[in-house]
């Protein structure tokens, strides 16, 4: 996704910190490793330190489950994305997640929650046997490891290019501050640090779009001055130039958003990314588990504020010393003429809305979300290792200490793996584009495989397992063909004038149909599963508990139509 | 359902919440902030003598009063034994 744009190649370093900007900085680290400390204190047992004892509330796991989308990573590679394409970035934050959180709170939750999974392979399991949860295992494991020393990678790079700082004195430091609180409080820990970044992303960052719209004079100014500059009003349509490749600036079509991205990517990483779903599976109560994907959905949309409208500010209003327009460039070109690049855009109008004080917060909010980026998926990797693959598959009778003791070693020696990734990273920086789109392999298929097993009670486990493995397999392959062809993206978003951004989206399409399609045939050819080992796992044979819920108040489907109607109007309004 | 709730208002009001946290955190940043506004009014940031706009709004000050309310309010309501 655009998140592989956001290792930027900045050139110049672009501020330095006050004395009051460091005070800031300090009391941050200082609060995440009491957290630490003091969530150790509570992180006993497997069930405490994977899935933080299961009781946190609905607010906690939905501000959480969004937060671990939040990184700093995604941020600014978006708020770039928004300065390129414009408010077609928001597809992102919108069609991309909103309907997709939805569906897994209302429809998916109650199959993850009930079974008592702690894990999404811990489904795969199961629901389609070993094999399955293998091949999602390894393959998750090695992503979020990888995934990462990549943010510690990034965030040391946003150091040394905003502030100056020593690459590895910022890799060592977020590394060793990020293991010691994983280590010590586990899931628990990562969430606390998650709602916190949460609130810091917004206290760091809102001040940009609150001052740049006050200087741009309100919202229809700024898409008249866009339009000036730019000499094209494409840039602040959301959907109604979407009808051909051509007419707009990301070179996509409305199926590709709708079906690729609406549809296969997004319901794929909001619904079978453990990262975010083991943060939902935190909850407290079923009410719980279904209400916190809906909470995230509210807040999920209203973060285009802070990472898009910055950089459809910056085509208005970012200018040159001498009072020309500033125009950012491809990293590629910026590397070599020493202009500044799209991905810069947010540190960039950070630094021209915030002086001492303020900068810090923003500097702070951005390492925040480094960090909990990388503590998001060691905790994340961590469970995958101890429950699907060292537990599974090395050591299964061990006792619940064991494992506890098992995933705060897996925690420091994830984190070591890490470190190792962030400086393979810093010597060929290419990596990271494939690591990025290494996600986007199992994401699409790995829907089409949990999917089916929880509304299709005729899947079977040879079905499940060839469907994921063909499809990932498919996925690989078409990213290889426009690798080593790249014309071939003409065949792939059936269209001569797609450009790179619909190959994420069809490739996306194309193997999630792949993979259904194996399912559904290898399903069919193979015996079923027997209807009672299916109960508690797929819709028709499994009895869902009422989640509790009495006035219409508590009843997750009466917010979850509040958030989607609200979605539909917000889509209308930007049409 | 009541003891659902009960149990949910232990959680988020226990010995140290996670709201605290954040309320805590935010008051600290809000005072810094708040004592910073009050010293750039008469030694305004760089920043702001490029943008001549900015200086009269006072951004560090108000911000830094948000935060210090936003903060003060969930400090003391998730404060540590409150219940």
């Amino acid at each position: 996704m655009q998140a592989a744009a956001a290792l930027f190649l900045l050139n110049q370093q672009l501020t330095k910190l006050a004395p009051v900007d460091l005070l800031i900085l300090v009391l941050y680290f200082v609060l995440v490793v009491f957290i630490g400390f003091y969530a150790k204190g509570k992180a006993n047992t497997s069930e405490d330190f994977f899935l933080a004892g299961r009781e946190m509330t609905a607010w906690i796991a939905g501000l959480s489950f969004v937060s671990a989308n939040l990184g700093s990573l995604e941020l600014m590679g978006w708020a770039g994305a928004a300065y390129q394409y414009g408010i077609l970035a928001a597809h992102w934050y919108w069609i991309g997640a909103i309907p997709a959180m939805l569906f897994l709170g209302i429809v998916m939750m109650p199959f993850y929650y009930i079974s008592k999974t702690h894990s999404v392979p811990g489904y795969l399991q199961l629901r389609f046997g070993e094999g399955a949860r293998a091949v999602s295992g390894v393959s998750f494991a090695v992503m979020t490891i990888l995934m990462s020393g990549v943010n510690m990678y990034a965030m040391a790079l946003v150091m040394k290019t905003v502030l100056g700082w020593n690459i590895s004195f910022s890799i060592w430091v977020g590394a060793a501050t990020v293991a010691l609180y994983v280590m010590l409080g586990g899931l628990r820990s990562a969430i606390i640090n998650e709602v916190l970044q949460f609130v810091l992303i917004w206290a760091g960052a809102a001040m940009i779009p609150i001052l740049g719209l006050i200087e741009a004079g309100g919202w229809t100014k700024l898409k008249a001055q866009i339009a000036m500059n730019l000499g094209t009003g494409d840039y602040t349509h959301m959907w109604s130039t979407l009808g051909s490749f051509k007419d707009n600036p990301m070179g996509v079509h409305w199926t590709g958003i709708v079906f690729g991205l609406g549809f296969v990517i997004s319901f794929g990483y909001w619904t079978t990314d453990f990262l975010v779903v083991q943060r939902v599976l935190s909850a407290n109560n079923l009410r719980a588990a279904k209400m916190a994907p809906v909470i995230g959905a509210a807040f999920k949309m209203a973060v285009p504020f802070i990472v898009i409208v910055p950089g459809l500010l910056a085509l208005a209003v970012l200018k040159n010393p001498d009072g020309s327009i500033m125009h950012l460039v491809p990293e590629s070109m910026a590397a070599a003429t020493g202009q500044h690049s799209y991905n810069e855009v947010l540190p960039l109008m950070l630094i021209r809305y915030c002086g001492p004080g303020l900068l810090g917060l923003g500097i702070t909010a951005l390492v925040a979300g480094f960090m909990s980026g990388m503590a998001g998926n060691v905790s994340a990797f961590s469970t995958v290792w101890t429950y699907d693959l060292y537990g599974a598959f090395i050591n299964k009778k061990a006792s619940d200490k064991h494992y506890v003791a098992m995933g705060r070693w897996s925690t420091v020696i994830g984190m070591l793996v890490s470190i190792g990734t962030a400086y393979l990273v810093m010597n060929a920086a290419s990596i990271m584009d494939y690591v990025q789109a290494l996600f986007s392999f199992f994401i699409a298929p790995l829907f089409g495989t949990v999917i089916l097993g929880m509304l299709w009670k005729r899947a079977t486990h040879a079905g499940g397992f060839w469907g994921l493995l063909t499809g990932t397999v498919a996925s690989v392959s078409m990213f290889l063909w426009v690798q080593g062809q790249p014309s071939a993206l003409r065949y792939i978003a059936m269209s001569p004038n797609a450009k790179p951004m619909a190959e994420d989206l069809y490739r996306a399409l194309w193997s999630w149909i792949i993979c259904v399609v194996v399912t559904v045939a290898v399903s069919l050819m193979t015996r079923p599963v027997p209807t009672e080992q299916l109960a508690g796992l797929v819709y028709g044979v499994t009895p869902i508990p009422h989640d509790g819920s009495v006035t219409l108040w508590q009843k997750p489907i009466f917010w979850a139509v509040v958030v989607i109607v609200i979605f539909f109007i917000l889509n209308l309004i930007f049409w | 359902m009541k003891r659902m709730d009960k149990r949910e208002r232990e959680i988020e009001s226990g010995e140290l919440s996670i709201w605290f946290f954040c309320g805590i955190l935010m008051l600290a940043y809000g005072i810094v902030l708040v004592a910073t506004g009050l010293v750039e009014f008469h030694h305004p940031p760089p920043n702001e003598l490029l943008l001549p706009w900015l200086e009269s709004l006072h951004p560090t000050l108000w911000w830094g009063l948000a935060l210090t309310v936003f903060g003060g309010f969930y400090s003391t309501r998730f404060r540590p034994g409150r219940r």
